[in-house]
């Protein structure tokens, strides 16, 4: 059978100690260890981005993330993302009032990477958004919705809204 | 609670905030991988690594001795106890095929299902994979149709001649006399790669089983459940009635989650067999190869004009590359009598002639994916039109204002038999090219940044959308899925549930009919829900496909609400002693015309229930109506891009500097909702016309089977869409039309034109799509390597 390794991380402010395999991937983790689905797993190679999630307060992919990897690590996930009084982040809020969703499968990757944009550039250009976010693949958007969401989300958390 | 982007007094117009889109940002919505019970085993499925193989023997005794493996799966262990795949037969030539759930005799594309491995969990069902030996006797594979169709061609079906799955000729007016009569005869070839719908979700089900009453539980990624309802209870031989079939929350279905597969209904017996729930989801790799393709089409085409480019007649033969089984349900004459049948598009073409064909290749099966047919069969006449202007002397613009349907010429009957009505071909091209400036991209298409060649596209199409009875899926095709129903319940809390078999892969269908119900019926949106996903709830119905499902659901809704508002009015005149022409409903509220008198609906929808023994039976009927929907015939909806693109002539790459479309979708339910549609359409549009391809060796093997070889557009690629509407109601209920496929027609022609018309100032050209770097170099007449 294969080998197995005793890991205890932080997943959205909560500690978990748990036994897995080493090959469980930190997505296949999340899901089926700690049941939480809302990372979604898009292509398991790396590029799509839909399994993205915050390790140690940088997006990473966790489709390639190994979860013994994230051993004494602090992860963020979609189920994270609402402030302590159970609000929507900016970021989220945007994405809902500017139609940013369709199928919604690679919306929780969007989300933490707009997030961490957001954290290190306040008030990115367009082209800034683009960049940033073309390590994330959606199909049915068209991505022009994603990039105003993240404009009103920054305009928003300046103040600006 | 529904926030109001606008403030409008009707909801239908107003681009409502969709509910449906909170659990997705909450990481809370369920799709299919995130269902799972207790005791649930895990299906992989070993594949062809061959093209074209006999199956000499398969030995699954290691992989049986796997810990942790349930049961190895053969296609001899379901021979003779299943009914396999048959083809639809069709009207015209070609022979059917016959696709058993697990390949039995002989593979015929790399992808296709041998074995199924149940185990107790995934990781172990890919292990035992591994286990597994299959001796393969290699066959000469067939690769492309022109060879497929030779007589000395390697026979992939024993039933289908020369290799055609299907084969048709039409001919309308008189082509031969148009050609020789004409002032100028143009002829092009065009060559569009093999694409992938490329859902962020794969396919994938959890199917569960138990003796007696509702015995098959089907949670199924697909758009369709009604018709996966019909077949699993065909192919399994039970009874309709004992299966369910739901479609939990979709990652995108753009036609790829519409045809029927082996691996779902695999997965049904295997739950029938060990009478556990079973799950099987598909990875990314399975996806790329055991998911349906589509377009692969090689079209030469010929116009006949006369001195002012007015079109005589329109002759074309089209191959597709169909792959290795005619999809099941739709057909292998999808993409190749849509491109044939509906290439005349949006221009009067008197005289019509196609021969087109579905060539069988040892290549994954092309099934439906957006705008089926449609954008290579635009696209291949757009450039056309160009290259004729171009010989003419005259604009391309001109070109198409001589020959589009105009307003005062409808109806209008064309070549291929349809009728063209309740549709701005010619509004949509005037506001794209003033949106657009068009005069002025021309006057100043020299002053490019130094070194690019700009190139000046414009496309306009035609799409039928929402078709009704008498018109078919396809030009010629036996498929006729016309109707659909709603049932509108009004819960004894005064709240209104809609149910339909229209399930949502992102297009906000439960936010369009709660629009389209809460106007009809005066009931507050946030007081009404929408359930369309479920054929244990929902009234028979076909699904979403086609550009459809706005059209048939908010009919529907629009046909059951007045009915409903009888029922309602009439109880509620007896209850408040009022005539009923007095009475109207707002705000969830019954009154009189004055607010004299009130009543709320939940009050009645209780007292109807609870404490009906006062009301008079024939007024007390139940709350709860079903009608469907037939609009007998569909509505078109157009378009006109203006895409403007740079061109470097050293690197041969493409980048799109503006892009303008106005599209007529009808009238519109939820204008955010309808522009993420167009947008979304134009981005994989964009991809199309440049970047993806599925490519195969002379050996049928893929060489692009991840996202790092499919290339999809980026945020980068994508440019930013300018989108105006110039829309004109249809003749359907409501007046709306589909928007969800067309406007990745006009965006491979617009594209491809733009691409095209930068070529063309160094006398380049180009008729292979995408256009990579490669290809428009070449079609600067550049000389590569071929052997890089």
């Amino acid at each position: 059978m294969a080998r197995e390794q005793s890991i205890t991380l932080t997943v959205n402010g909560r500690e978990y100690t748990r036994t897995v395999t080493v090959r469980t991937s930190l997505a296949d983790f999340l899901r089926d260890h700690l049941h939480l689905t809302g990372t979604h797993t898009g292509c398991e190679h790396g590029v799509c981005g839909a399994c993205t999630v915050s390790l140690n307060g940088r997006s990473a992919r966790s489709c390639l993330t190994l979860a013994v990897q994230a051993d004494g690590g602090d992860v963020v996930t979609i189920e994270g993302l609402r402030d302590d009084e159970g609000e929507w982040s900016p970021v989220q809020k945007a994405f809902f009032e500017n139609f940013a969703v369709q199928c919604g499968f690679c919306t929780p990757g969007f989300l933490i990477t707009a997030i961490e944009l957001l954290r290190g550039n306040p008030d990115p250009s367009e082209e800034e958004i683009r960049e940033y976010l073309s390590g994330n693949i959606c199909r049915c958007s068209g991505y022009q919705a994603i990039i105003k969401a993240v404009q009103a989300a920054a305009a928003a958390a300046r103040g600006q809204e | 609670m529904s926030g109001l982007r606008f403030v409008n007094e009707k909801a239908v117009g107003t681009s409502v905030l969709p509910d449906e889109a909170r659990p997705l940002l909450d990481g809370e919505a369920r799709f299919l991988n995130d269902i799972a019970f207790p005791g649930m085993y895990h299906v992989a499925f070993l594949r062809s690594q061959h093209a074209h193989a006999l199956l000499r023997g398969v030995d699954t005794s290691r992989a049986k001795a796997h810990p942790g493996v349930i049961k190895v799966l053969t296609g001899r262990d379901l021979h003779g106890k299943v009914e396999p795949f048959r083809s639809m037969p069709n009207r015209f030539s070609g022979g059917q095929s016959v696709q058993d759930w697990l390949a039995v005799e002989k593979v015929r594309f790399v992808g296709e299902a041998i074995c199924a491995v149940v185990a107790e969990d995934r990781a172990t069902a890919e292990d035992a994979i591994e286990l597994i030996e299959v001796d393969y006797e290699p066959l000469t594979p067939v690769t492309n149709p022109r060879d497929g169709e030779k007589d000395d061609a390697p026979r992939i079906h024993d039933t289908c001649v020369n290799n055609y799955l299907i084969k048709r000729e039409y001919e309308r007016g008189d082509v031969d006399a148009a050609f020789a009569s004409a002032h100028l005869t143009v002829r092009r070839g065009f060559r569009i790669g093999r694409k992938q719908a490329l859902c962020l979700e794969g396919r994938g089900c959890v199917a569960a089983f138990r003796r007696d009453g509702f015995e098959l539980s089907m949670w199924m990624s697909h758009q369709l459940p009604y018709v996966v309802r019909h077949y699993l209870a065909r192919h399994l031989g039970m009874a309709e009635n004992q299966v369910r079939v739901v479609a939990p929350q979709t990652g995108g279905g753009f036609g790829q989650k519409a045809s029927i597969y082996p691996e779902e209904f695999v997965c049904a017996w295997l739950a029938r067999l060990l009478r556990r729930p079973v799950k099987w989801v598909e990875d990314r790799l399975e996806n790329m190869v055991a998911s349906t393709h589509a377009r692969e089409q090689d079209i030469e085409l010929e116009l006949a004009v006369d001195a002012q480019g007015h079109i005589l007649a329109l002759r074309s033969n089209i191959w597709v590359d169909v792959g290795a089984y005619s999809t099941y349900l739709w057909s292998a004459g999808m993409e190749p009598l849509q491109t044939g049948g509906l290439m005349p598009g949006p221009y009067k073409v008197p005289a019509l002639r196609y021969l087109t064909r579905g060539v069988a290749t040892n290549k994954t099966p092309v099934g439906p994916y957006r705008a089926v047919g449609r954008p290579s069969a635009s696209a291949s006449l757009e450039l056309l039109l160009d290259e004729t202007a171009h010989r003419l002397g005259i604009d391309p613009v001109e070109i198409r204002r001589r020959n589009l349907i105009d307003q005062d010429e409808m109806p209008y009957r064309n070549a291929n038999n349809l009728v063209h009505d309740n549709v701005g071909y010619v509004p949509c091209l005037q506001m794209a090219l003033s949106k657009a400036g068009y005069d002025q991209l021309r006057a100043a298409q020299g002053q490019a940044p130094a070194g690019k060649l700009r190139g000046i596209g414009v496309a306009c199409f035609a799409e039928l959308t929402g078709l009704g009875t008498s018109t078919p899926v396809g030009p010629g095709t036996l498929l006729q899925p016309g109707r659909d129903a709603v049932t509108l319940r009004l819960e004894t809390t005064g709240t209104l549930t809609i149910a339909a078999a229209l399930p949502s892969q992102g297009q906000r269908i439960a936010t369009a009919m709660r629009q389209v119900a809460a106007d009809e019926l005066g009931i507050s949106m946030d007081d009404i829900s929408c359930l369309t996903n479920d054929t244990g709830m929902a009234p028979y119905g076909f699904g979403t496909f086609a550009s459809r499902t706005a059209v048939f659901g908010s009919g529907a809704v629009i046909q059951a609400a007045a009915e409903m508002r009888r029922r309602i009015l009439a109880l509620a005149a007896f209850l408040l002693d009022e005539p009923v022409e007095n009475l109207t409903i707002s705000s969830s509220v019954v009154h009189t015309l004055d607010r004299g008198k009130t009543l709320s609906l939940r009050d009645m929808a209780e007292h109807s229930f609870f404490s009906a023994k006062d009301i008079p039976q024939d007024l007390n009927q139940g709350f709860e109506v079903t009608s469907f929907y037939d609009p007998k015939h569909g509505s078109f909806a157009a378009g006109a891009h203006v895409v403007v693109v740079d061109v470097d002539p050293d690197t041969g790459a493409v980048e799109i500097v503006r892009y303008v479309a106005a599209e007529d979708v009808g009238r519109l339910i939820n204008p955010a909702v309808v522009e993420g549609q167009i947008i979304g359409g134009i981005a994989q549009g964009v991809g199309e016309a440049l970047l993806e391809e599925l490519v195969y060796d002379e050996q049928g093997q893929p060489r692009t089977v991840t996202l790092a070889d499919y290339l999809v557009p980026s945020a980068l690629e994508v440019p930013n869409i300018e989108l105006h509407h110039a829309n004109t109601p249809s003749g359907a209920l409501g007046g709306f039309k589909g928007c969800g496929e067309g406007s990745i027609i006009g965006a491979l022609g617009g594209i491809a034109c733009a691409v095209a018309d930068a070529l063309r100032q160094r006398g380049g050209d180009i008729h292979d799509f995408p256009a990579s770097p490669e290809r428009v170099l070449r079609g600067l007449g550049v000389a590569l390597d071929d052997a890089g």
